[in-house]
């Protein structure tokens, strides 16, 4: 909560007029805030030419240690087999590995592995996996209800490496994956929950 | 926790717009955040219209921010525009018990200094030569450059403070935001954050009270 008092009073009479000065405000045109608001639409919609949708697999590797992503790896496979919830018969195998071959070849690193998301939220209306692979899009990947009401899924072609993801439920509340490692984002401070698909 | 705002922060007002895009000479920093308290909400959803209120209230103050902070103030458009995009694609992660315009400003912040490394990056290269280096000619300051007025005083002695007590001197006395807040912003230990500050300000008194004599 911001403090009523004006910070600026405590400071030495020659700073408060640096600060007075350096608290003028720029004038400020509508075509300044229409490129502004042009600009973040279609960057919403678009990848930028600098970050692609899918990332790369060396920069998203560079990022942790392969020993960092073993383990990673290894706590999702954990979580997953020892089954933190229980899915019905029918989806249990698909929600715990991918749908893409176990066996993860270097002729395929560059191609993506569909990896099956699992959320459980009986009292939800709508759930939709977010991450940086959608632009964190809620509309772009809604999943659907199991027959049981319990259980919300959906599958995704993701390149290979480490994603950032989360659930949106009923398109306001933003819930992490209770079964995967937690990172936070350096650059937003916000928290995302970590898939490593595929292997080094 | 529904519609309301982070840490109250945000307040509802009959024109946003009239009021931010006006140019207010001395504005109180509280003054400046008036917002309507659902648009933070609806822009979440990907409303086009509410972001576009969003960057009405604020975009002043981050103009005003970035170009304090940039060593290249001309691109403080650019690094403007480069925040608000980032913030509107990371909306979906917002999460409304955090305060929005210390989320804003953490990623403008961020946006900042990371321009700053490369401009200070590309400038070192420029000074590898030494032959060049002798070509440039001794710094000298025209008549017309020492006529500039407080403003420009206090523009280049804000220059030269370094940018890790630069930000928080601005943080703190021109955008307004408490220690507590900076503190969850950056992570840096209050104490260590009025030391920041402290030596921007005696910085600045040193420098500044020479010009004023």
């Amino acid at each position: 909560m911001r403090d009523s008092r004006d910070f600026r009073d405590n400071a030495e009479p020659v700073v408060r007029r640096a600060i007075d000065e350096l608290r003028r405000l720029p004038d400020v045109s509508d075509d300044a805030i229409a490129k502004v608001v042009s600009a973040a639409a279609v960057a919403r919609v678009q990848p930028a030419a600098d970050e692609p949708v899918f990332p790369a697999r060396g920069r998203s590797w560079g990022r942790i240690s392969a020993a960092a992503g073993l383990v990673a790896a290894a706590a999702i496979a954990g979580f997953v087999v020892r089954g933190t919830m229980t899915p019905p018969r029918s989806m249990r195998l698909a929600a715990t590995t991918p749908i893409a071959p176990a066996a993860f070849s270097a002729e395929r690193a560059s191609e993506p592995i569909v990896e099956q998301f699992v959320f459980k939220a009986a009292n939800a209306r709508r759930v939709a996996l977010i991450g940086d692979f959608n632009r964190w899009d809620a509309s772009a990947k809604p999943m659907t209800r199991s027959p049981d009401g319990e259980l919300w899924s959906v599958s995704v072609p993701m390149m290979p490496g480490r994603h950032v993801y989360a659930f949106m439920v009923d398109d306001s509340l933003l819930v992490l994956d209770p079964r995967a490692p937690k990172s936070r984002d350096p650059d937003l401070g916000a928290e995302g929950s970590v898939r490593i698909v595929g292997r080094p | 926790m529904g519609d309301r705002p982070p840490g109250g922060a945000v307040r509802r007002i009959d024109s946003p717009s009239r009021r931010i895009l006006s140019s207010l000479p001395l504005p109180h920093p509280a003054q400046t955040a008036g917002l309507d308290a659902k648009a933070i909400s609806r822009a979440k959803l990907g409303d086009i219209g509410a972001f576009t209120e969003i960057v009405q209230a604020y975009y002043a103050r981050c103009l005003r921010f970035a170009r304090a902070m940039l060593v290249e103030p001309d691109d403080a458009e650019d690094m403007v525009q480069e925040a608000f995009v980032r913030l509107y694609r990371a909306l979906p992660r917002y999460e409304e018990r955090q305060r929005f315009e210390s989320w804003l400003f953490q990623i403008l912040g961020n946006c900042c200094r990371t321009a700053n490394t490369v401009a200070q990056r590309n400038a070192s290269r420029l000074v590898t030569d030494d032959a060049l280096l002798e070509r440039i000619p001794a710094e000298t300051r025209s008549d017309e450059d020492a006529l500039g007025g407080w403003g420009e005083s206090v523009r280049d002695a804000l220059a030269e403070v370094p940018e890790h007590n630069r930000e928080i001197f601005l943080l703190h006395y021109v955008e307004g935001f408490s220690y507590d807040e900076i503190e969850r912003m950056t992570g840096v230990r209050q104490s260590a954050l009025k030391m920041r500050v402290k030596r921007a300000s005696d910085f600045l008194r040193a420098r500044l009270s020479r010009e004023t004599r």
